[in-house]
């Protein structure tokens, strides 16, 4: 039969092209399954470095980079590396990109972040002063800071109709608002607004902040809780106002210039985030080189220049103003090269105790609804 | 033979089969064929979206407004690594949980329809529970398997990546082949076995030469359904890949909340193109061999 | 060497252990990575994980599960509550395209099947990212409820319960198309004609013949939409806000965040264990065959 012979042979295709797909799969599955191919495991936040960074290093150094923008969240971050860390494994990691407080966690409490290579950190003078001696890395041993930034309120001044400069008039918009997933800068800013002092953080102090954000969260005043989504939603008019971070203002008024950022008048909160290498990484050294050579001035105002966020090195504002065109004008928004007034407009947000910071992480996923 | 129900003539009031209909059916007929109409719109409306927004040039990180027409997105379907990565590996995991589950499905699925044996409802049953579990069910709980090696009774620690993802697919794919061939299998003629062994055939030979051919457009289909499930599934995906280990739904959701590339309405309008395809290909080539051979 | 072999009345075969050599892969499979993490689901509901980074133990820790109740019981009425809604409209719009692709699609019936399935080899979550694009404040469907009356003037579909069931709704629309067109494929013509001539309201007709013929068809859906709909967190996370949040976001948030496994876990468990409820008082009804 006909037929038969060429269902079978059909079917002998079949399985053969099958088991060949599968083999296949499965050789390349086991190549790539740990990215060693020996080059520097760069991790960072989405949007988080200027375009051609990363091949002017590579000429620069002759080291060679993978750059993975998958950082999304903190907490995600933790949750999902911490099984390999606990292990004493490599997470596929040499250098990440996290905040202050895990940052701390990770230095501090659990020692899984390893020192820089010293011999390698020959800029490491253009640091600022200000950012040289920060409680959770005396010394700066493990740590360098990739950029600052400020929390504020962004708002959209054609849905609100008028500006909102105080947590109140945030919490009075009549329309969609939200505020961000960080548990300490949504906090940080109502506890700041509530007259606590955000350097000396606890449980306690927070009471009030808590209580407000929980009215205002049960009476539909505050609607959302977003990490980075906010960006979208305020530039497609899909929210009136939000718990915002600095650097993301530039991108939001390139889509919808009725945007706006405050600082608001109760004060607003400084952060800055850390480099580190993760226990277990392959190239220590090499992913000191990297963070090193982010502190030359010339490479620091081109990443500034395209982030937008606040450089952790001195002399940038004069390499900004060198570079010309958009990046100069960077030179005169406080957002990019803050004033004096500005920066004592803003605190930084203190360590917490562990304890402290469980029943507030606890009090705040119970906030959010999850 | 239909009726004829009714005084009122007329071939306006005759439906195509003959019948007579009253105003009323007929307003009603009119009715729900709006109303199939108005639902397949709104099946496809998202797809429109997405499809179009695969044109978009966004103005910022984000695919949400419109901004103006190219084809930029189309020229560099591949722009960003990371989603394109994240591509392949699904279709990794993919093809082995595919191949694996059709191999174990189909056993499972000609061990029922074959065979009547003690214990064969209770294995039927078995069957479909993993089909009602919810996923988060199942991420969650092959997730505590995972972290708790004491029960592995081996003590082997399994890493969360590429092996626990794989191990996840088959694991529901496996009830989705099974339940897909025995459903095929259901009409299936077995004096069409007799025979052969009539004639001399061994059982062996019998089911390598005559079963086998006959249900392979049953498996060829649960392989598909299974290549389809694997590469859009999120959920248990999710709670069992590792830091390193990202596949194509996961990337989105993680990337989502920092920016959407037009890539990918661009990836995931390629894909949809392939699966129509393959679906006309498949559709049409079980309509000739249906013409041709009677199966 | 000519057998007869013996045969039951489905066509099947009798046998000792052949069928045991061919289920045992499968069968193990499942026990190994769908039945044990049940079980592994289970212990950890009952551990306790006093710190953020200690490792749980187990303890017959019941009151995981009070926490459970107490704390996240609104979440559970609310997941349930949505995902009957959004069975309902479903069924609503899935039942006249069954119908019609079933009754009148001659033809043409695999490929308007196949339109029905095509939408959904697109991904789920870009299908849910195109409604916050399709339903956003700003768009066609808002400025047209609005002109319409449907919403007041600064009303919006986005972050409510509305575009949450929405979204529920249309990610699992095309299981309650597909068994309620099989069923319906399977009602025997003969009683069509009979309905056809015994009722000249065609109305009435489907009431009294289709309707009943077709709902194993409607409950088959009905459960492959309630139950994935139940445990969805996507489509809250994508289209809700902080007060519709469902089971499924506090298991992901619990489970992949707060690495709170214990209550989690708890909650996990209770899910699935009203599920296999549901499941169990509907098979017992209508029996496992029909599933398929």
């Amino acid at each position: 039969m006909t037929d038969g012979v060429s269902r079978r042979r059909f079917l002998a295709g079949a399985v053969a092209l099958g088991a060949g797909v599968g083999a296949a799969a499965l050789l390349a599955g086991c190549g790539g399954a740990d990215g060693s191919d020996g080059s520097l495991q760069v991790s960072n936040w989405t949007s988080y470095i200027d375009p051609g960074a990363v091949r002017r290093f590579e000429r620069d150094t002759g080291i060679r980079v993978t750059y993975t923008e998958d950082i999304n969240d903190n907490n995600e971050w933790f949750a999902k590396n911490r099984a390999v860390l606990a292990r004493r494994g490599w997470i596929g990691r040499d250098s990440v990109v996290l905040d202050d407080w895990i940052a701390n966690r990770l230095i501090n409490r659990l020692d899984w972040a390893v020192p820089m290579r010293a011999d390698r950190l020959t800029n490491r003078a253009n640091l600022l002063a200000e950012l040289a001696d920060p409680p959770h890395d005396p010394g700066r041993r493990y740590s360098l800071p990739w950029q600052v930034g400020l929390t504020g309120i962004a708002y959209n001044r054609s849905i609100t109709g008028r500006d909102v400069r105080t947590v109140d008039e945030f919490l009075a918009v009549d329309g969609t608002t939200a505020v961000l997933t960080e548990m300490r800068d949504t906090v940080g800013l109502v506890m700041r607004a509530s007259g606590a002092d955000v350097t000396r953080p606890s449980a306690a102090a927070a009471e009030p902040a808590f209580e407000t954000l929980e009215r205002a969260v049960a009476d539909g005043r505050i609607d959302a809780f977003t990490g980075n989504d906010y960006v979208n939603d305020l530039a497609t008019g899909n929210l009136a106002a939000a718990f915002a971070w600095s650097g993301d203002v530039a991108q939001i008024t390139r889509d919808n210039p009725d945007v706006r950022f405050v600082v608001p008048e109760s004060g607003g909160l400084i952060w800055s985030d850390n480099h580190l290498i993760p226990r277990g990484a392959r190239r220590p050294g090499a992913a000191t080189e990297w963070i090193d050579w982010f502190y030359d001035p010339v490479n620091a105002a081109r990443l500034t220049a395209y982030v937008q966020y606040i450089s952790p090195v001195q002399g940038v504002a004069d390499e900004l103003a060198r570079l010309g065109g958009p990046a100069a004008r960077l030179v005169d928004d406080p957002l990019v090269v803050p004033t004096p007034d500005l920066l004592a407009e803003v605190a930084a947000f203190g360590i917490l105790t562990e304890d402290d910071a469980d029943t507030m992480d606890a009090r705040f996923a119970a906030l959010t609804g999850a | 033979m239909t009726g004829s129900a009714g005084t009122r003539s007329g071939r306006r009031d005759r439906t195509r089969d003959g019948t007579v209909m009253s105003p009323s059916g007929r307003a009603g007929r009119i009715g729900i064929n709006l109303a199939a109409a108005a639902g397949l719109l709104y099946l496809f409306l998202p797809i429109f979206v997405i499809v179009a927004f695969s044109f978009n040039a966004p103005v910022g990180r984000f695919n949400a407004v419109w901004n103006r027409f190219t084809f930029d997105n189309w020229l560099n379907p591949f722009a960003d690594e990371a989603l394109v990565d994240a591509l392949l590996l699904s279709l990794r995991v993919a093809a082995i949980s595919t191949v694996v589950a059709t191999v174990l499905g189909t056993f499972l699925a000609i061990a029922l329809v074959r065979y009547r044996f003690r214990g064969g409802e209770g294995i039927n049953f078995l069957l479909v529970l993993p089909l009602t579990a919810p996923e988060i069910v199942l991420g969650a709980s092959l997730l505590t398997l995972f972290l708790s090696p004491t029960l592995w009774l081996f003590n082997i620690s399994f890493a969360l990546g590429f092996a626990t993802i794989v191990i996840a697919h088959i694991m529901f794919l496996v009830s989705y082949v099974a339940l897909t061939v025995r459903a095929r299998l259901r009409g299936f003629d077995w004096t069409l076995e007799d025979a052969a062994m009539d004639l001399g055939a061994t059982p062996t030979r019998t089911f390598w030469k005559v079963t086998l051919p006959l249900i392979t457009p049953g498996i060829v289909a649960a392989a598909l359904l299974s290549f389809a499930l694997s590469i859009d599934d999120f959920i248990i995906t999710y709670f069992v890949s590792g830091p390193s280990t990202t596949t194509f739904p996961v990337r989105i959701f993680g990337q989502s909340r920092t920016a959407t590339p037009p890539q990918i309405n661009v990836l995931s309008t390629m894909i949809l193109i392939v699966s129509v395809a393959i679906l006309a290909v498949g559709t049409l080539a079980g309509e000739r061999r249906r013409r041709r051979t009677g199966f | 060497m000519s057998g007869s072999v013996e045969r039951d009345a489905q066509g099947r075969r009798r046998a000792r252990w052949t069928p045991w050599l061919l289920l045992a892969p499968g069968v193990l499979w499942l026990f190994w990575f769908f039945y044990l993490p049940l079980y592994s689901l289970l212990r950890m509901s009952l551990s306790t994980k006093p710190s953020r980074f200690a490792v749980p133990e187990f303890s017959w820790a019941w009151s995981n599960y009070q926490q459970a109740f107490s704390d996240y019981g609104s979440q559970f009425t609310r997941s349930f509550t949505y995902a009957l809604a959004a069975t309902l409209l479903a069924l609503l719009i899935a039942y006249p395209v069954a119908y019609v692709i079933a009754f009148r699609g001659g033809r043409y019936r695999n490929i308007l099947l196949g339109l029905v399935v095509v939408p959904f080899f697109t991904n789920f979550l870009i299908r849910t990212l195109a409604w916050k694009t399709i339903l956003g404040d700003q768009g066609g469907v808002v400025s047209l409820l609005r002109t319409v009356g449907l919403l007041d003037a600064n009303e919006v579909l986005l972050r409510t319960p509305i575009a949450v069931i929405g979204g529920l709704t249309y990610n699992f629309l095309p299981f309650m198309v597909l068994p309620i067109y099989v069923s319906l494929e399977k009602i025997d013509p003969k009683l069509l004609d009979a309905a056809r001539d015994l009722y000249s309201n065609t109305w009435r007709g489907f009431r009294k013949v289709v309707l009943p013929l077709s709902l194993p068809g409607v409950f088959a859906g009905s459960l492959l939409v309630f139950i994935p709909a139940a445990g969805d967190f996507v489509n809250a996370y994508y289209l809700g806000n902080a007060k519709t949040t469902m089971i499924g976001n506090v298991v992901q948030d619990q489970f992949l965040v707060q690495n709170n496994y214990p209550v989690a876990a708890a909650l996990s468990f209770v899910f699935i264990a009203i599920v296999m409820v549901i499941v169990a008082v509907y098979s017992r009804l209508l029996g496992t065959e029909d599933l398929t």
